[in-house]
């Protein structure tokens, strides 16, 4: 009777341990730091939002994945609901504005945008927001007495119509698979009165079969415009002369092609260790022979 | 042989003949038994999951599979050491020693080969390599030359056990399995003296072929890890490093088959203190010469410390691998020169530490010439779990190395069984020709 009551009260107090555990845990939310970016590849495609989500873990920074965001385009209501995104294990997640906006993000000539994060079970409400103001570059790529000229023209739309955003600072790149390539003599160009600004092209880079190489005028993580760019395709690369040196007998081709010397030396050897070791085992049988022979004398 | 006295023929006869399994030999035999099941206990558990039971992932790619492997190769060539180079010296005491080695050599090749089809994610597919290898690759050459290497030590066991067979049938009983077994390899042996010429001529031509065949196989194998360009591996001085490795942990692997044989067999007059003198002699000098290619594979590299290697020697010096790295060197190396360069440590006991010392050491230096390159990769390790930077092997791996050790040790205690481990017909001769001088 002692020892279920003893067991009846460790039983509770286990309880209340258990229930301040589950209480501490609720009141324990961390704190999420939520960013967002505008992102817009070429002129009159819609525009893509990009958020990251990160949280203090000791002295430094980590990505956070599996959070749910939503994201508002002007004003956090349903009407202005774009969609809700996860974020990925680096701690990165993705919208692209839906087709049904496109007539409001036309007509507008600043662009308003806000990510929250709410009803988290693990961490505190938090909201970002950006306005961006609606920019576009136009890229002209010309060659006279072989001096190839990259020039681009900034417009901000503003009162209905596109006019030049002079002092604004654009890259030329060359767009390589992994990143982009510096284009121009300089880092940044800022743009003059007329919003333009350009530069020489004078790399001497490998393009495709066809000597293509993509170039690309940008606006990089602008606080006022987001990010964006435009692109062309010109002839200012140096046709790529596929390798085909998997057809040729190398030390890297099929087995049908094994280079003649690496066939031919290793074989003689092998054939000679093994003629011998045949040899040896012919031996053997001229022994048995012997022994057979002994015994009917 | 009719110099010496039929009682001398008779007592060395008596003295050498394979003799049943006393209980040590029967809990030694039992336990390997015992080791070889739990090895393949853990590869059906790989065989029914793949190699995702191993610790092996991404980077560290190559585990104690290979490890064992360069160990099984590097141990096999003592083979070459002392029946052939002892042979073609005209070494006067090696007799003892040469079906030792000889039986070590086969029974470590077999598990070399073996141990690769393990390594394989596809076992299945293991034909693959003969019929669709390429010879511009490293691993197939080695395939080549393990298969070249284990027909040749067969016959350089075979050829000299001729003689010894007519004496086995003839002390055998009569009808019992192991007579059927004499007569079916060598009932046809009468030592007729044509027999013999063609035998000692035989022996002659392996003897000679076995050498640059038994350094191929060890140098083919260090260029598996020399052909690639990675930090440790990237070396010219492979080939050699790894020759002279095998020749220690080889002649470490044969003095303690020397002490086990002595003590369990009672064969003090045949493998006497001058034998373990003289093995004491040659493996001082193959361990002064491995430490020394040591000293050129890692002193060199950390006076330079190149920024993509630092990682590889820092892991190896002072980092996670430190512990297994100095402990190699010290136990592998050092203390066996030490110990050896006095007389007294070269007595039988001694010996016997010093060679489970060397073959241990050994066997761990493997794994630090394999695994701690692949996880110092020239870039660095990125977008992976963290469990990746490390390798850890798994109880399934650790049982099929077990399991392949034990497996080797069973071939030769099975062997000792069977056939005389001292060359019965070659003692008698040579105390013959002893006792005619």
């Amino acid at each position: 009777m002692r020892s279920l009551r003893i067991l009846s009260i460790a039983s509770v107090w286990w309880l209340f341990l258990l229930f301040m555990d589950v209480s501490a845990q609720d009141a324990e939310k961390v704190t999420l730091r939520l960013d967002l970016t505008y992102h817009r590849q070429e002129n009159g495609q819609l525009p893509m939002l990009r958020t990251s989500t990160m949280t203090k873990v000791g002295k430094r920074f980590e990505p956070v994945h599996d959070v749910e965001i939503n994201i508002f385009f002007n004003e956090e209501t349903s009407k202005g609901f774009l969609g809700r995104i996860k974020t990925s294990d680096k701690g990165t997640a993705f919208l692209t504005i839906p087709n049904e906006f496109t007539y409001e993000l036309d007509s507008s000539a600043a662009l308003k945008f806000i990510a929250t994060v709410t009803d988290n079970e693990k961490f505190e409400d938090v909201s970002s927001e950006i306005e961006i103001a609606k920019a576009q570059i136009e890229l002209t790529l010309n060659e006279e007495d072989s001096i190839r000229i990259m020039k681009a023209k900034v417009l901000l739309f503003e009162e209905g119509s596109w006019k030049p955003a002079p002092e604004t600072e654009i890259k030329f790149v060359v767009k390589r698979l992994l990143s982009d390539l510096n284009a121009g003599e300089e880092e940044l160009y800022t743009t003059d009165e007329l919003g333009e600004a350009s530069s020489e092209f004078k790399l001497n880079i490998p393009g495709n079969a066809n000597g293509d190489v993509i170039i690309a005028a940008k606006i990089d993580e602008s606080d006022v415009y987001g990010s964006i760019s435009s692109s062309k395709a010109v002839k200012w690369g140096t046709p790529l002369m596929s390798d085909n040196s998997f057809a040729k007998r190398t030390l890297w081709s099929t087995r049908d092609k094994t280079p003649w010397w690496l066939l031919i030396f290793p074989n003689l050897i092998i054939a000679s260790v093994w003629g011998v070791i045949l040899y040896l085992i012919y031996q053997i049988i001229e022994i048995r022979k012997i022994g057979k022979t002994h015994k009917n004398l | 042989m009719s110099t010496l006295s039929q009682v001398s023929i008779n007592k060395i006869t008596a003295d050498l003949l394979p003799k049943k399994f006393g209980k040590p030999g029967i809990i030694w035999t039992t336990v390997l038994v015992m080791l070889s099941i739990g090895g393949l206990i853990g590869y059906f558990r790989q065989l029914q999951s793949g190699l995702s039971v191993t610790g092996m992932r991404d980077y560290a790619s190559w585990g104690i599979y290979i490890s064992n492997f360069v160990f099984f190769v590097a141990i096999s060539l003592v083979g070459s050491l002392i029946t052939a180079i002892f042979r073609l010296t005209n070494v006067s005491w090696r007799t003892p020693l040469t079906r030792i080695s000889e039986i070590i050599a086969v029974s470590a090749i077999i598990f070399a080969g073996l141990i690769i089809i393990i390594d394989m994610g596809r076992p299945e597919r293991f034909t693959n390599l003969f019929l669709h290898g390429r010879l511009q690759s490293p691993i197939i050459w080695d395939v080549i030359v393990i298969t070249t290497y284990l027909a040749l030590s067969l016959l350089f066991l075979y050829f000299p056990l001729l003689p010894d067979l007519p004496i086995m049938i003839k002390h055998s009983r009569a009808g019992s399995v192991n007579q059927k077994i004499y007569k079916f390899i060598g009932s046809f042996w009468k030592g007729t003296a044509e027999q013999f010429r063609i035998s000692e001529s035989a022996v002659k031509i392996i003897s000679i072929m076995i050498i640059p065949v038994a350094l191929a196989i060890h140098t083919v194998t260090s260029w598996l890890f020399a052909t690639t360009y990675r930090p440790g591996w990237d070396s010219t001085n492979f080939g050699a490093y790894f020759v002279s490795g095998a020749f220690l942990v080889g002649s470490g692997g044969v003095v303690v088959a020397m002490y086990v044989f002595r003590k369990a067999y009672s064969l003090q007059e045949y493998i006497t203190e001058k034998h373990f003198n003289y093995m004491g002699k040659i493996v001082v000098m193959l361990a002064l010469l491995y430490l020394y290619f040591n000293i050129n594979e890692y002193l060199v590299p950390a006076f330079k410390m190149k920024k993509a290697e630092e990682h590889h020697l820092m892991s190896l010096f002072t980092g996670e691998f430190s512990y297994l790295f100095w402990s190699a060197i010290l136990v592998g190396m050092i203390i066996p020169i030490v110990v050896l360069l006095f007389p007294s440590g070269r007595k039988p006991l001694p010996m016997f530490v010093m060679g489970v010392c060397v073959v241990v050491g050994a066997w761990f230096k493997r794994f630090l010439i394999v695994t701690p390159t692949l996880l110092s990769p020239f870039l660095p390790i990125s977008n992976s779990p963290e469990s990746y930077a490390h390798y850890h092997p798994t109880w399934e791996e650790w049982a099929i190395t077990v399991g392949t050790l034990a497996g080797a040790l069973l071939i030769i205690t099975v062997f000792v069984r069977l056939f005389p481990i001292i060359p019965i017909h070659e003692t008698i001769e040579e105390q013959s020709k002893a006792h005619k001088l």
